[in-house]
Formats: structure tokens, C-alpha cells, sequence
């Protein structure tokens, strides 16, 4: 499922374009719903192999996922820690949205995806963006991702045991 | 034991997290030309940082030298002033020394930028056209000459420094000796060669060499080094090795010397030379 969702990603890049000010990425979804079990250090290797195959065979800048989706990776479990309890993700339980409730599943959602999309716009735009431009991109994906985001979350997490 | 393994563990991932975020970082230097200019901006920032603490740690463990070195100079003088005074049998308060002596205007500076491991060096001090500072103005320390003022903005001037191949200071063997002229060897950071010395004068190795005060730039009797081996050049004239004073590479404090007669002097010397 993780692999197919990453092709999609693949195919949304290449082939939906929604304006300038608009970037859909569901890279950070699919981090965030990754297993408990699955540590930071392998979390944030898969995050490097995601976005390199992202960036080799959709977008063309090599690095721009990978810089803007291992820190997704980075900051996952204490994001979980502190959103559904330590001790929940200490003990490696899964988590989805009817378990742990939509406020703070989105919460997650949203942290996650405005952490990559603030990272990938600044890295994108290279500094040669006015800081209004970027800021509006950053909201305005940030909403349309959280969109798709939350049926992908779901997803995801309704499969986990 | 536990909360050490926690330190640990986030350590570990740290560590990991930096390196994936710099190989993230040269992939996109090489694959956008956006990014490649926004990385190194960014890195020159960093480089320009790190270099500018490392500077300002350097110059804090080298006070205690920089104190010492001040509280001899302070001895000397005090020294110097305690026998003008029997001499004279006259005070003298702070406001009533005098910036001009012998013709030269003495102002203290502070460098700020030296470069030493180049062909071509240069200094930058901290007094400008604001202050008095004029082109062609010597920059001075008490170990000897430092470089020539050759540009100044309003609070800063630029030198070029004595370790510059085309730079020449006209020096003397002793206070009353032969005079030849003095310049770096372009190679060590203290080496210089005194050209153009009488082969008949006897030379003496450990022998001070000072200013002339021919040039009208700096004055006379500043200590610049000690001469070293000799060679005759063409059968006539002695090379000297000098060991200089100065430590290029500890520069803080420097004294910009401003000979108040210059313009009368060159105006004279254009007039009836040749």
C-alpha cells in the first residue's frame, strides 16, 4: 500500500499540475502513518529513499523531497508522543483516526505536512521568492494537502492491527 | 542507565538526521542552479560565521599576551617620562602630549582585517578620512613598519601591507649606518632583504636595522629587524637577511603615521627633480 501510495505520488507530480501556488504532496501522510514500531533512524532512511525516487522520477531537483521529508521523519515520534501519548508509542500500539480521534489526527496531519511544505517551498523557491508568495503556497498547500491527506490517513491507519 | 540510553538514542538520530539532511543539501547544490546559488550563499554565511567566533576566541586568549606587551610598553614609557621630568623638571598631564611630533602625526588604530598568506597583503584599520587618516600614510607598530595607507573611505582605510613584493622601506644598519633598502623576502612571515649595501661597510650579524626617515612616509629610528647572513650581489653590494620584529600574524593595534609635510615635500621634490 506505502509503495502504491508513492507511485501515486509519482503520478500526481507528473501529471497534475494545480498552479503555482498549490504543491500536493501526500509524501508526509505516508510518513506519519508508518508503524509505531518502525524507528526514528529507519523512518528517516525510508523518508531519503521515498524522496529520492520522488525527485528522480517526477520532479526533476534531486534532494528537494528528501530535504523537506526527513525531517517529517525526524520529528514523527515525538509528534505521536505527544499527540497520542508516550506510552501509547512506547508500547508500539497502532493508532488511526477513530482510535485516537479526528482533533488530533489532523493535528498530526497538519504539523507533519506544514513541516515539509515550509522546508520544501523555502528550498524550492531558493530565495528568490518574496516571503508573501511563499507564504501563501505554504497555507494554501497545507490546506489542499490536509484534505487529501485525512481519507489517506485513514487509510492507512485502518489496516494497522 | 535509562535516561543516559535516551540521550544516546536521540544523539544517534541527530547525527543521522544532519547527514541525510547535508547529502539532501549537496544533491540539490549539484541538480538546481537556484539551489546552487542559495547553498552557497547559505554556506558562505556559515563559513563567514564560524570564522568571525574563531577570530574573536583567538583574539580573546591572546590578551594576556596583548596585556603583557602593554604593560611593558606602559613601563617604558613611564620610565622615559620619569627622566624627562628630572630633566625638564616639567609636568606633563595626558591632554597636554601633543598628536604631532618631529613632523609626524601619530594616531592609534585597530586592525581589523590582516591577510598574511598571500603574495599581495594587505591590512585594514579601523580610522578613516573622518579621522585624519591620509593616503600614503604609514601604518606603524613599535616592532617596526607594518604597511602604507593606500585607500580610505570615511571610517576605514586600506593598507598595503610591508609583505607585498613591490613594497620598499628605506632602512638603516645601526642609528648611523649604511642605508639600503628594506623588503620582504616572499617567503617567510617575518624574512626580509636588505638590498644595496656598500660592499666596504663591515656587517655585523644581530645587528638592529631601523627606518632612515628618508622616505617621507615614515620616520626615522623605528626598529625593524636584525640583520643575518650577507651575500655580495654583482661584486659590489651586500644582500642582508633580516629577521623582522613584527609579527604579521598577531597584529592588533597599529599606529598610522602622517608625515605633516609631505605635500611640501613632494611639491619641492616635483619641482626640481631631474
Amino acid at each position: 500500500m506505502y509503495i502504491l501510495l508513492v507511485v501515486a505520488q509519482i503520478l500526481v507530480c507528473n501529471f497534475i499540475n494545480v498552479g503555482q501556488y498549490v504543491m500536493l504532496s501526500i509524501l508526509p501522510v505516508i510518513i506519519l502513518c508508518m508503524p509505531l514500531t518502525v524507528p526514528t533512524i529507519a523512518l528517516m532512511l525510508i523518508a531519503a529513499v521515498v524522496g529520492i525516487a520522488v525527485d528522480w522520477l517526477a520532479e526533476g531537483i534531486v534532494g528537494l523531497n528528501v530535504l523537506a521529508l526527513v525531517p517529517v521523519a525526524f520529528i514523527r515520534n515525538p509528534v505521536a508522543g505527544l499527540l497520542f501519548g508516550k506510552d501509547h508509542t512506547e508500547r508500539g500500539e497502532g493508532f488511526s483516526l477513530k482510535k485516537n480521534g479526528f482533533t488530533r489526527f489532523s493535528v498530526a496531519i497538519l504539523i507533519c505536512q506544514a513541516v515539509f511544505l515550509a522546508v520544501y517551498v523555502a528550498a524550492d523557491g531558493a530565495g528568490t521568492r518574496p516571503f508573501l508568495f511563499c507564504f501563501i503556497r505554504v497555507m494554501l498547500s497545507l490546506v489542499c494537502g490536509y484534505v487529501i491527506s485525512l481519507p489517506i490517513a485513514n487509510m492507512l491507519t485502518s489496516e494497522t492491527k | 542507565m535509562r535516561v543516559n540510553g535516551n540521550i544516546l538514542g536521540i544523539g544517534i538520530n541527530a547525527a543521522v538526521f544532519i547527514l541525510l539532511e547535508v547529502a539532501a543539501l549537496i544533491m540539490l547544490h549539484h541538480s538546481g542552479p537556484l539551489q546552487n546559488i542559495w547553498i552557497s550563499k547559505g554556506m558562505h554565511a556559515v563559513y563567514a560565521a564560524v570564522w568571525g567566533g574563531a577570530d574573536d576566541l583567538k583574539s580573546y586568549f591572546s590578551l594576556k599576551k596583548q596585556n603583557k606587551a602593554l604593560a611593558e610598553e606602559n613601563f617604558r614609557l613611564s620610565a622615559m617620562l620619569c627622566s624627562y621630568r628630572g630633566l625638564t623638571g616639567v609636568e606633563l598631564s595626558p591632554d597636554s602630549i601633543p598628536d604631532i611630533y618631529g613632523g609626524y602625526r601619530y594616531m592609534m588604530a585597530s586592525a581589523i582585517k590582516v591577510s598574511n598568506n598571500r603574495q599581495h597583503n594587505y591590512i585594514v584599520i579601523d580610522k578613516g578620512s573622518e579621522d585624519g587618516v591620509r593616503e600614503l600614510s604609514g601604518i606603524v607598530t613599535k616592532d617596526g613598519v607594518v604597511g602604507i595607507v593606500d585607500a580610505i573611505s570615511r571610517h576605514y582605510s586600506y593598507g598595503r601591507s610591508f609583505k607585498n613584493p613591490d613594497m620598499v622601506v628605506s632602512a638603516r644598519i645601526g642609528r648611523e649606518g649604511p642605508v639600503g633598502e628594506l623588503m620582504w623576502d616572499g617567503i617567510s612571515s617575518n624574512g626580509a632583504v636588505l638590498r644595496e649595501i656598500p660592499q666596504h661597510i663591515p656587517v655585523h650579524r644581530g645587528d638592529t636595522v631601523y627606518t632612515s626617515g628618508f622616505s617621507s612616509i615614515f620616520p626615522a629610528d623605528i626598529p625593524l629587524g636584525t640583520t643575518g647572513e650577507a651575500t655580495v650581489v654583482n661584486g659590489s653590494t651586500y644582500n642582508i637577511e633580516i629577521t623582522l620584529f613584527t609579527d604579521f600574524s598577531s597584529l592588533r593595534y597599529v599606529t598610522v603615521v602622517d608625515n605633516v609635510d609631505r605635500d611640501e615635500i613632494r611639491e619641492l621634490e616635483d619641482r626640481y627633480a631631474d
